[in-house]
């Protein structure tokens, strides 16, 4: 009975591959726009999500504490609907831009044929367990405010330092000469994601 | 009565359709361009006029035709997964990479659990050893396509009409294959018939998609030169590890009181 089982489910789950292969668009994904536009996501994502000094001011803690000193209860209420709202936006932006930065990894990482089937696992992973942890966040938040979300994961090393020298890292990716080549007339059009849902 | 001029239209539809895919792929020249695939084709062909005859004039050698031409088309049948490999996949090395290591794994994996498997169980039947060598290997050829469909989607491939149509129409027959085999194989006799309709009919259905998909010649897209960074993956990977760990930390000093 087991064993009949494993085939059915086996052929199960050709159909449901198959079904999605009938449903994708025809057209090629990740081209070279694609690209393009994944690495000007990721500029943003440096530029306006990421700097520390947004990141602690959406999710300062002092803030909260001079509005609760206020005694207007209206006031409370304002001020956490509010600051949910930028909270949820934030990661909801940051989660769009990990799915950026997915695609841009395979887009890029299918062309090598040296590629590591190790890394590439690995890589897997932590993108799954990014979005995952954006996906609890933006539930966390939404359930129970922008304050909630205490003792979720451990604090990790200072995130300030690491990013930027990460980000000038990043911009090796694509040289400006490259980016100009792949884009060509038409690649100014930017994949401005920033707070905007 | 009616079960034979089912069984019939079933056959002769298929003969049609088969006919029709070859003549397509000959007057389009096709051929040229998807051998294995052809090959496949002109092989259940090949079987499938001569045991009509054997198996509606009840002829005593119809089960050794029968199972030479399960065997012969198991066989061609990888021409079809070599010939995903050769338009899908070859233009990609990293994906191509990914889907062979995925499909070897998979396939000393699905081996290892078909010859071991028999031998902890305590009922075993030699009278069913065909139908099980069978099952096993289309499950191989399942568990390699399922692999070729997972790179496909994971690395967003693109895909052209006529690849598209042999892949679906292939997946569709070895899925309903693998399936009645499976059922045959735990049920025994009692589920002869829909185990000798389920199989005909699916690959009948897969005909048809091949017929129209492979109407004229339509080539997979390929890669953009442009698309090729001087960039080495190593270096694209840590750097994607490194941007991945950044974020990761931001969120979770986002999440800390």
């Amino acid at each position: 009975m087991i064993q009949l089982a494993l085939f059915l489910s086996l052929a199960a789950l050709l159909f449901l591959a198959l079904i999605v292969l009938a449903a994708r668009s025809p057209r090629a994904e990740g081209g070279a726009q694609a690209l393009v536009e994944a690495r000007q996501a990721l500029s943003h994502l440096q530029a306006e999500l990421l700097p520390s000094d947004l990141v602690a001011r959406v999710f300062a803690r002092e803030d909260l504490e001079y509005v609760l000193a206020q005694p207007s209860h209206r006031a409370h209420e304002m001020f956490l609907a509010e600051r949910k709202k930028i909270a949820i936006l934030w990661v909801r932006g940051i989660r769009r831009q990990v799915i950026n930065l997915t695609r841009f990894h395979l887009g890029a990482a299918r062309h090598y044929s040296s590629l590591s089937f190790r890394i590439e696992a690995a890589l897997a992973l932590d993108f799954a367990f990014l979005l995952f942890v954006c996906r609890a966040l933006q539930v966390l938040i939404h359930i129970r405010g922008p304050y909630s979300a205490f003792g979720m994961v451990d604090a990790t090393a200072s995130a300030a330092t690491r990013i930027s020298s990460i980000s000038e890292q990043a911009l090796a990716f694509m040289n400006p000469a490259q980016m100009s080549a792949v884009s060509g007339p038409t690649g100014s059009s930017g994949g401005a994601l920033g707070m905007r849902s | 009565m009616t079960a034979v001029l089912l069984d019939s239209l079933i056959w002769w539809c298929g003969i049609a359709l088969e006919l029709l895919v070859l003549f397509r792929g000959l007057q389009k020249r096709l051929v040229a361009r998807y051998p294995f695939f052809y090959v496949y084709t002109a092989s259940v062909l090949f079987f499938s006029i001569p045991l009509y005859f054997l198996y509606f004039g009840r002829s005593a050698s119809y089960p050794v035709w029968y199972w030479a031409q399960q065997f012969i088309t198991l066989v061609t049948g990888y021409g079809v997964l070599l010939e995903i490999f050769r338009h899908v996949l070859s233009a990609w090395p990293g994906a191509e990479r990914i889907a062979r290591t995925v499909g070897m794994s998979a396939f000393v994996l699905v081996l290892t659990f078909s010859v071991f498997y028999p031998l902890i169980i305590s009922k075993w039947s030699t009278a069913e050893t065909i139908i099980e060598f069978e099952r096993d290997l289309r499950t191989v050829q399942a568990v390699l396509l399922l692999a070729i469909l997972g790179t496909i989607s994971y690395y967003g491939l693109p895909i052209g009409r006529n690849m598209r149509g042999m892949i679906i129409g292939y997946g569709l027959y070895i899925g309903a294959s693998l399936s009645a085999l499976a059922i045959r194989s735990h049920a025994g006799p009692s589920s002869y018939l829909a185990w000798y309709r389920i199989q005909p009919l699916s690959f009948n259905i897969a005909a048809l998609i091949w017929v129209i998909t492979l109407w004229r010649y339509e080539p997979n897209p390929q890669p953009s030169a442009r698309t090729r960074f001087e960039m080495d993956y190593e270096s694209l990977a840590a750097k994607t590890r490194s941007m991945v760990g950044a974020m990761r930390s931001y969120l979770v000093r986002s999440a800390r009181p």
